[in-house]
């Protein structure tokens, strides 16, 4: 008994520790692991947030600067500035107007066509 | 001795124990169970917030994709005044100037108020004032001022020395007692243009599911007409918030975005609306009409490119809206005089009653019949069709009224739209009045055909000569071409629409050829005759009658035409109601109308006549080899 209780004091038993040890570690890391997820969920959650506020002023910049664009490009603008400017604009006349007349297309023959004869089938519809 | 002691003590408290545990079994059965959906109701209503978003209002376009009406985004400035406490002095005095509002009602607004209000059980319950509006529709820039305003603002007091709730305080003034809701502003960037076309909004509060979200609403014009489609859908977002009201991403429950209104594209053309508004305004200044309207239409479709009336009004000002800018066109009805007599002579062509050469004795101004005698205001004599037309002879217009009928006659009206509304998209349009033939009077058949006793709009008559301009076929106005969405794509589109064949090829020629007589020498209105352009048109000039007299000295005079006469691309409308210097219709309309047709031809690029060219340059033809077939 003596020697027994003896050998088991020199015995180092690094199964058991090692078992509570990795024990410890896999519920003090899940622990872990579940606040950084958390705090990474909160945080991402903020970005997201940000990014939809930055995608919102974005997106109404944008528009704000189309509209400037179109205001600026309207005739009622041009016309305003033209005659500010003093530019002396003023509409074409119907007799300085060149216009540009199509020419109809020929047809050709058909025997000239260059297009690949289909081969004429029972399946073809 | 002991043991029976300890065991008595041992349950004594085992029965405590389950007493406790039962109770508060009990307790968890009431809170979980028997008040589940009171609590479950409440801890929602702790911890779930709603956030409401307003669907930004869509834009109202011209043909060519420029902005008419536009939504801006803006912001309503809020304070909390409970966060304010004694600091409301200082607050005002920088928010003022920014805001521009009076410092000493910001100051008062700003001032911690407690209100009285009774409960559900009717019992008096006081309440802090923590909601203030103090300035609507401010631009984001402004907004953006304020913040850095409240945040760099001081107070005069070392707050470092301070007690943490004292520290406290100052920071909720700077980061949370001013705050802002978002808003938005309707804006028409072209001011007056077409403002009675597209009409002005209103901004109204509605109420849903108790929060107050502010929504434009239309009040006139296309605005009005086409709301349902401009207004879109609101967004909502049911989420959860931290202690310092961020929203937690990760507990967002709904998100539903809003759906923001489709943009209305007209078939109005800002150019050439521009155009006709610049020659209104000229002619209004140089004859002093009470009112003066223009149109401008495709025959060919019923588009309408341009429509103004003068006095109108600046849509982005509410205060320069009254009664008197009202939209004319479509509201007032007039006698229109000799512009009506298109009516009955192209009817009697159609209806193959005369032929365009048959002859009228125009009795020399002088024509008595139902007891009442007819005036012309030239003397004529014999007359041709087609120069009754160029003379706008009455009386030669009542031979041809009377030879028509009276149901033929009324029939023609009617299938040229008259007394009915023409079913373009704006509000407040008039019928106009047509009696049937049973309430005529005996000389009805003689005033008809010169254009009185019956009231027309001004649009009504135009499109009666448009129907000329179009085979004699009756188009639908259109004003609306299309409905799209924010990123181009079209939902709707509107095509042109025939209502009704009123005359015939043959007749329609005939017509035409004698109303090309109008705009030369000899007809009533030389001066609307253009360049390089045969017009076709008719003048009128019409008494105006008050209390069912006519007024001597007040007329609506109008001109009313169409070019090139033989491929009509244009039809135009000048009416002007009491002029002051000169009331001939082809004098004062005249050239009003050729004004506005020569820049418009010139804008739209409408090939002139050819036989009306001089020192015509020949058209080059380009020959494109690569399109050889």
């Amino acid at each position: 008994m003596a020697k027994n209780r003896k050998n088991q004091a020199a015995a180092i038993r690094f199964g058991p520790a090692l078992k509570a040890s990795f024990l410890c570690l896999l519920i003090g890391g899940s622990a872990i692991g579940y606040v950084w997820q958390k705090s990474e969920i909160g945080r991402l959650g903020q970005q997201i947030l940000e990014r939809e506020k930055h995608l919102t002023q974005t997106q109404n910049e944008n528009k704000r600067l189309g509209d400037q664009i179109a205001i600026l490009h309207s005739p009622v603008m041009l016309d305003r500035r033209a005659k500010e400017l003093n530019l002396g604009l003023v509409p074409a006349q119907p007799l300085q107007v060149v216009r540009i007349m199509e020419a109809v297309p020929v047809l050709e023959k058909k025997g000239s066509r260059q297009f690949a004869q289909r081969l004429v089938t029972r399946l073809t519809p | 001795m002991t043991n029976k002691q300890q065991i008595r003590r041992a349950l004594f408290l085992l029965a405590l124990l389950l007493l406790v545990f039962a109770g508060l079994g009990a307790w968890l059965v009431n809170l979980q169970v028997l008040r589940h959906e009171e609590l479950s109701a409440k801890a929602e209503q702790n911890t779930q917030r709603e956030f409401w978003q307003a669907p930004r209002r869509g834009d109202i376009l011209d043909a060519n994709g420029n902005v008419l009406a536009t939504s801006v985004l803006v912001k309503r400035i809020c304070a909390d005044p409970s966060l304010v406490g004694n600091q409301s002095a200082v607050a005002a005095r920088v928010l003022a100037p920014l805001l521009q509002l009076n410092e000493a009602e910001l100051a008062q607004k700003l001032t911690p108020r407690v209100t009285v209000k009774k409960n559900q059980y009717g019992r008096p319950v006081t309440n802090e004032l923590k909601y203030v509006r103090l300035a609507a529709r401010v631009p984001e820039e402004t907004w953006q001022r304020v913040v850095a305003t409240m945040t760099n603002l001081t107070f005069g007091v070392d707050e470092k020395h301070l007690t943490r709730t004292n520290r406290a305080f100052f920071r909720n003034l700077r980061q949370s007692a001013i705050f802002a809701e978002p808003d938005q502003m309707r804006v028409y960037p072209n001011g007056a243009l077409a403002s009675q076309v597209i009409g002005f909004p209103s901004v109204e509060e509605s109420n849903i599911s108790g929060h107050l979200l502010s929504q434009i609403t239309g009040r006139d014009g296309i605005e009005l007409a086409m709301d349902k489609q401009l207004d879109g859908v609101v967004g909502w977002r049911v989420t959860e918030t931290d202690r310092a009201q961020r929203e937690l991403v990760a507990l967002r429950d709904e998100d539903v975005h809003a759906r923001d209104g489709l943009s209305v594209v007209l078939t109005i053309d800002s150019a050439v609306q521009h155009i006709v508004e610049v020659a209104l305004a000229d002619a209004l200044q140089k004859h002093t009409p009470r009112s003066i309207t223009g149109i401008v239409m495709r025959p060919k479709t019923g588009e309408i490119l341009a429509m103004a009336s003068l006095p109108n009004y600046d849509p982005n000002q509410p205060n320069t809206i009254t009664p008197e800018t009202r939209n004319r066109v479509i509201t007032d009805v007039f006698e229109p005089g000799s512009t009506f007599k298109i009516v009955v002579v192209s009817g009697a062509l159609n209806s193959g009653t005369v032929k365009l050469n048959d002859e009228f004795n125009c009795e020399h101004g002088h024509f008595a019949f139902a007891g009442k005698i007819l005036h012309d205001h030239d003397s004529q004599g014999i007359l041709k069709t087609w120069e009754i037309i160029e003379h706008s002879s009455n009386i030669g217009a009542a031979k041809i009224g009377i030879k028509l009928g009276e149901q033929g006659l009324y029939d023609y009206a009617w299938n040229y739209g008259f007394g009915r509304k023409t079913g373009i998209p704006l509000p407040g349009e008039a019928r106009g009045f047509l009696y049937p033939v049973k309430q005529w009077s005996k000389v009805s058949i003689a005033q008809i055909p010169m254009g009185h006793g019956v009231a027309v709009t001004r649009l009504q008559i135009l499109f009666a000569m448009a129907a000329i301009a179009n085979h004699g076929w009756l188009m639908r106005p259109m004003l609306v071409s299309r409905l799209q969405a924010r990123d181009g794509g079209v939902v709707q589109r509107y095509l042109p629409e025939r209502v009704r064949q009123v005359i015939g090829e043959k007749a329609d020629v005939d017509i035409i050829e004698a109303l090309k007589t109008v705009p030369t020498k000899n007809g009533t209105a030389p001066d609307a005759a253009m360049k390089n352009y045969v017009v076709a048109g008719k003048t009128g000039t019409a008494q105006k009658a008050e209390g069912g007299v006519y007024v001597s000295g007040k007329f609506v005079s109008s001109f009313i035409g169409f070019f090139p006469a033989d491929n009509p691309e244009l039809c135009i409308s000048v009416v002007m109601d009491e002029p002051k210097e000169g009331y001939y219709g082809g004098k004062i309309c005249g050239p009003v109308f050729r004004d506005i047709a020569e820049r418009c031809a010139s804008y739209l690029n409408i090939p002139p006549d050819a036989k009306l060219m001089t020192n015509n340059p020949s058209a080059l033809i380009v020959e494109n080899a690569a399109r050889k077939l």
